[in-house]
């Protein structure tokens, strides 16, 4: 399956990720919570081979069997998409702009298929329907006509496009107002109850965690303090630096104004959601 | 400046080309046959802008000159985008040592004004049309250089790059399909005022006695042979002038008319 072992990313000299150990099960959701800084956002570049020039990695990285560090770039170009994707945090730039998103769906297909053009399209159609937006004006439209929620569900629309077995979604909910993550943690959902995916969330919002998350593994300053199931991690967290992060979660409490909590963008938020 | 005076821009300038470069002689007129008899004729019926210090007719000389002056200006700034662009764009993407040996150059040619360098450069390879060309690309081809490989350097650090690749798409087809169209754009606008500066340049050099030689109609070198004349006779200036002055106009009109076109934000009217 998916394991991560003893990585480190260094930038010359300073230790970026020390000696991180992950262990991923098929159709597991892990969440990789921590605050900005803490190396969740280069792991997740790491796996995609994609550390920008000056940092390096060590350790092992194994995708069934594959080791993926130091992988060539052929046999990483094939991987890429079709077995593991990506969802990023900032929607507005996953498309590129002047492209529609048909065109940059298809594009996908043609990398790792071969289909003939109108089977192409039908593929695109039907994800993007299934992701629950307007399949055939979407298609058809640039990315500054959606809105960031459906952007979001496209990317995820795209990440979903050739039925991965890995999805790693880097704070794909930090940009959205609280009803459109949902949708997109519902379409996560969907997606692992569907084909079985395997998720890496990573996140400093706890807030969803329970719900969506089988597993939490808490990252500070780069490695991990602290991993256990959902439940286990926000209820009774061991580490003190897993405790202050839960804890820094606002709270939502039912008595806020209906007026404060529509300016304040927590519309329609459960506050039940929120772990105490 | 709106549509309807960008479109009458682009439509003009059509209009001008194609008759310019389609009609072989567009006036009864040899652009090159001397008449000594009809030296200094200020423009009239028969002669319409006049004759020169040769007597050759000037309508015919400057729509003989429309060709080399224009023709060899799209031509110089296509050289130079078809140079500068590719080499922009490895030199942005690849970054590294690529990227610290092409810096250096881009900013070398860059500190110095384009017309110093290419008086420089067309003195040195000696008066011509050919080295003037060869200096006029020289001089703009790191312009182009550098757009691209600042465009590639902003773009690539944005997600879509990444998500590109980290969906299996290879680099080469990220620069082709992703970033190219993104710095044409940028090119296209920096075309459209540099077409006017090429053409400006050239007659420039051939006024200097640099580029075009006489007998060879070329507006720049009629400029120069119209100034001994200038008091007697400054219809010979006049006409060639306005003529580069127009030509700059109209390829400023289409260049922004392009550079809508390429913009995928105006086009949709949306945000």
């Amino acid at each position: 399956m998916f394991a991560i072992s003893k990585l480190s990313i260094r930038s010359g000299s300073q230790e970026l990720v020390r000696s991180l150990s992950l262990e991923l099960q098929d159709g597991e959701w892990l969440g990789l919570a921590g605050e900005s800084g803490s190396g969740k956002s280069l792991t997740a570049a790491a796996i995609g081979g994609l550390l920008p020039r000056p940092l390096s990695c060590s350790g092992s990285i194994l995708w069934n069997g594959l080791e993926l560090l130091g992988l060539d770039a052929k046999s990483r170009r094939r991987l890429l998409g079709s077995e593991i994707s990506y969802v990023f945090q900032d929607y507005r730039n996953t498309f590129t702009p002047f492209l529609t998103i048909g065109s940059q769906l298809t594009e996908l297909l043609e990398a790792h298929l071969s289909l003939a053009a109108r089977d192409r399209r039908q593929r695109c159609l039907e994800e993007l329907e299934q992701a629950g937006l307007p399949a055939e004006r979407v298609f058809g439209s640039y990315p500054y006509q959606l809105s960031g929620g459906q952007l979001q569900r496209a990317a995820i629309a795209a990440a979903l496009l050739l039925r991965p077995k890995l999805l790693i979604a880097d704070e794909p909910t930090t940009a959205l107002d609280s009803l459109s993550s949902r949708k997109v943690l519902g379409l996560l959902d969907a997606a692992k109850s569907r084909f079985g995916i395997s998720i890496i969330w990573i996140t400093h919002d706890l807030r969803h965690a329970r719900r969506h998350a089988d597993r939490i593994a808490v990252m500070r300053t780069g490695s991990i303090v602290e991993t256990g199931s959902a439940r286990q991690v926000l209820e009774h967290p061991a580490h003190p630096y897993s405790r202050r992060l839960i804890a820094s979660v606002p709270p939502l409490r039912r008595e806020m104004p209906e007026r404060l909590a529509a300016s304040a963008g927590l519309e329609g938020e459960d506050p039940l959601d929120h772990p105490r | 400046m709106n549509t309807t005076m960008r479109n009458a821009g682009m439509l003009i300038a059509a209009a001008a080309a194609v008759a310019l470069f389609s009609i072989p002689s567009p006036t009864p007129w040899n652009p090159y046959e001397i008449s000594m008899g009809e030296r200094l004729l200020p423009p009239g019926t028969e002669h319409w802008l006049g004759t020169d210090h040769l007597g050759r007719d000037l309508l015919a000389r400057i729509i003989a000159g429309a060709r080399p002056t224009i023709g060899i200006g799209l031509a110089v700034l296509l050289v130079s985008i078809a140079i500068g662009v590719p080499l922009g764009l490895l030199s942005g993407m690849k970054g590294g040592r690529t990227d610290s040996i092409f810096k250096p150059i881009i900013d070398g040619f860059m500190t110095f004004p384009d017309y110093l360098s290419a008086i420089i450069l067309s003195a040195l390879l000696g008066p011509g049309l050919m080295s003037m060309l060869i200096a006029v690309i020289a001089v703009k081809w790191v312009r182009y250089a550098r757009l691209a490989r600042s465009v590639a350097l902003a773009e690539k650090e944005k997600d879509y790059a990444a998500m590109a690749l980290l969906s299996g798409l290879s680099p080469v087809r990220l620069v082709l399909k992703h970033i190219l169209p993104h710095a044409m754009g940028h090119v296209a606008a920096l075309a459209a005022a540099d077409l006017g500066k090429i053409i400006l340049l050239m007659a420039s050099l051939s006024y200097l006695g640099l580029g075009s030689q006489p007998p060879a109609p070329e507006w720049g070198s009629m400029l120069s042979e119209g100034r001994a004349y200038f008091h007697a006779a400054p219809h010979l200036m006049l006409a060639p002038g306005l003529a580069v002055m127009a030509a700059v106009l109209l390829a400023g009109f289409a260049g922004n008319r392009l550079r809508d076109r390429y913009d995928v934000k105006l086009k949709g009217g949306a945000e």
